[in-house]
């Protein structure tokens, strides 16, 4: 995983939008990939990258990019799985592996304009290698819940399984207190999540939801 | 082998940006099959294929379809009831 | 043009000239494209349709595997610039299809399950050209690919090789399908580099 961080000539972006990289090749042949923006509204848009071996992109940005090179960039993106911090009530961010990235850029924005909001993530990762921004989430005073669904270290006690109806009850607001929710992961992750919440019933449009697709 | 990614609206949101000149992500869509009505973020996208599929997650049938045509889009909407920009 | 992004090259092999037409590059793996979800009509329902001739002709699933069959090597090309040599399939010619029919179409559109059409002249679907596939690689055809059976026609972009194919209507006209109404070429032949309409 690397963490780059873009100069663009954008004013600004909001918790939870994403950009787009395309890059081109001398010979003109082109890819182009979409990332969520890991920074705070105020910070310098920031990308987390996880490098695939047999990937296109993703190798590149991680080995080969230096400071000072070029590509293109679309942006910021999104108008819907977005976070302004300007409501009061309880958020709670449910991610699935990579799927933390734009909801750790809603975490950083809350803890910046020191939002009173109640905000709770429940972050699903393979084994603990995979958790990213794992001491910064800690320490930006919001609840956080991991479930670690492949592999645990030694004494661990927390959750060890895929999110269900059972671990959401125990760690989501009461779906009476009107939470906002901000699910993000596989589509799989996605609509596993989503559809326990309304099991345990939260109304569907205060579940957002934002489906990443595996791309190297 | 990968499986064909099966996304949402939000994948596409550069995409419709270039398309409609706005955001667009949380714009209202209302099907013109089934009349399920949400924002074009809750669409399911499929983007593995010769342009961009946008079909409603009610009745599955395809709202918008994008194809990159040299330097011009071509974009139907012809399933789309309704969109609330 | 984009902005050149030093050092970037993508990963694509480029391939024999004379087996890779302009524009494609060579892939190992054989990606999945998909437009919408999976069908899965049970074998009992599936059936095989010619429409527009003289006679409507089906065969039920159960008499598609008894007509003559063969093993097909062929190089295959998807517009979306990846080309995969010497892919093997098993089906019937689309030859051997359309003998049973009286017609006198110039042109066809395969319909698909799931809604799929691609239009083509019926010389693109005889002369020991097109076939319906059933079998890939020695195995039975996966959904995710196609299968239980696809149309395979591989001279031309594989957006025509109609995955989940269930028939053919003969028509008088070139009447454009799913793709072809939507920015790409009627024909689509790899060799002319045929994607897009105009092209």
């Amino acid at each position: 995983m690397k963490t780059l961080e873009l100069d663009v000539d954008w004013d600004g972006h909001r918790a939870g939008q994403h950009l787009d990289v395309r890059l081109t090749a001398e010979d003109g042949y082109q890819a182009q990939r979409s990332y969520s923006i890991a920074s705070a509204p105020g910070e310098r848009p920031a990308i987390t990258i996880e490098r695939l071996d047999d990937g296109e992109v993703s190798p590149y940005l991680v080995d080969e990019l230096r400071e000072g090179d070029v590509f293109e960039v679309r942006g910021p993106i999104g108008g819907y799985f977005v976070w302004d911090g300007d409501e009061p009530g309880p958020v709670l961010l449910v991610a699935g592996g990579s799927g933390v990235v734009p909801l750790a850029a809603m975490a950083r924005h809350w803890k910046r304009v020191g939002s009173s909001a109640p905000m709770r993530l429940l972050y699903s990762a393979r084994s603990w290698d995979e958790v990213i921004y794992r001491d910064e989430l800690e320490h930006l005073g919001i609840g956080v819940t991991y479930t670690l669904t492949r592999e645990q270290p030694e004494r661990w006690q927390g959750y060890a399984r895929r999110i269900d109806d059972e671990l959401l009850s125990e760690v989501a607001f009461p779906a009476s207190e009107g939470p906002r929710v901000y699910v993000c992961g596989s589509t799989h992750f996605v609509d596993a999540a989503a559809d326990g919440l309304v099991r345990l019933g939260y109304d569907p449009a205060s579940i957002r939801t934002e489906r990443f697709g595996a791309t190297g | 082998m990968s499986d064909p990614r099966v996304l949402d609206g939000n994948a596409v949101g550069g995409l419709l940006h270039d398309v409609f000149g706005a955001e667009v992500t949380a714009v209202p869509c209302t099907c013109g099959s089934c009349g399920a009505r949400g924002e074009i973020a809750r669409l399911v996208v499929y983007v593995d294929c010769p342009g961009v599929v946008v079909r409603c997650p009610e009745c599955t049938q395809v709202l918008i379809t994008i194809v990159r045509v040299h330097e011009h889009a071509c974009v139907d909407l012809s399933g789309v009831g309704r969109l609330e920009l | 043009m984009g902005i050149i992004s030093r050092g970037f090259h993508g990963r694509r092999q480029d391939g024999p000239p004379d087996r890779v037409p302009p524009g494609q590059y060579l892939t190992d793996d054989f990606p999945v494209l998909s437009a919408g979800p999976t069908p899965h009509t049970p074998l009992e329902e599936w059936t095989f349709d010619i429409r527009g001739g003289s006679e409507p002709v089906r065969w039920t699933w159960d008499e598609l595997q008894a007509l003559p069959s063969e093993e097909i090597t062929k190089d295959i090309h998807c517009v979306t610039k990846w080309s995969k040599l010497d892919t093997v399939w098993q089906g019937v010619s689309v030859d051997t299809l359309l003998d049973a029919v009286e017609h006198d179409a110039g042109y066809a559109i395969a319909f698909c399950d799931g809604g799929y059409t691609t239009n083509l002249p019926i010389e693109d679907l005889t002369g020991g050209k097109a076939w319906v596939a059933y079998g890939y690689d020695g195995e039975p055809l996966e959904p995710e690919h196609g299968g239980p059976a696809r149309l395979l026609v591989p001279h031309l972009y594989f957006w025509k090789s109609a995955k989940w194919v269930r028939g053919l209507a003969l028509r008088d006209d070139d009447e454009p399908g799913f793709w072809e109404q939507n920015g790409y070429h009627l024909r689509g032949d790899p060799w002319l580099e045929q994607r897009y309409w105009g092209d």
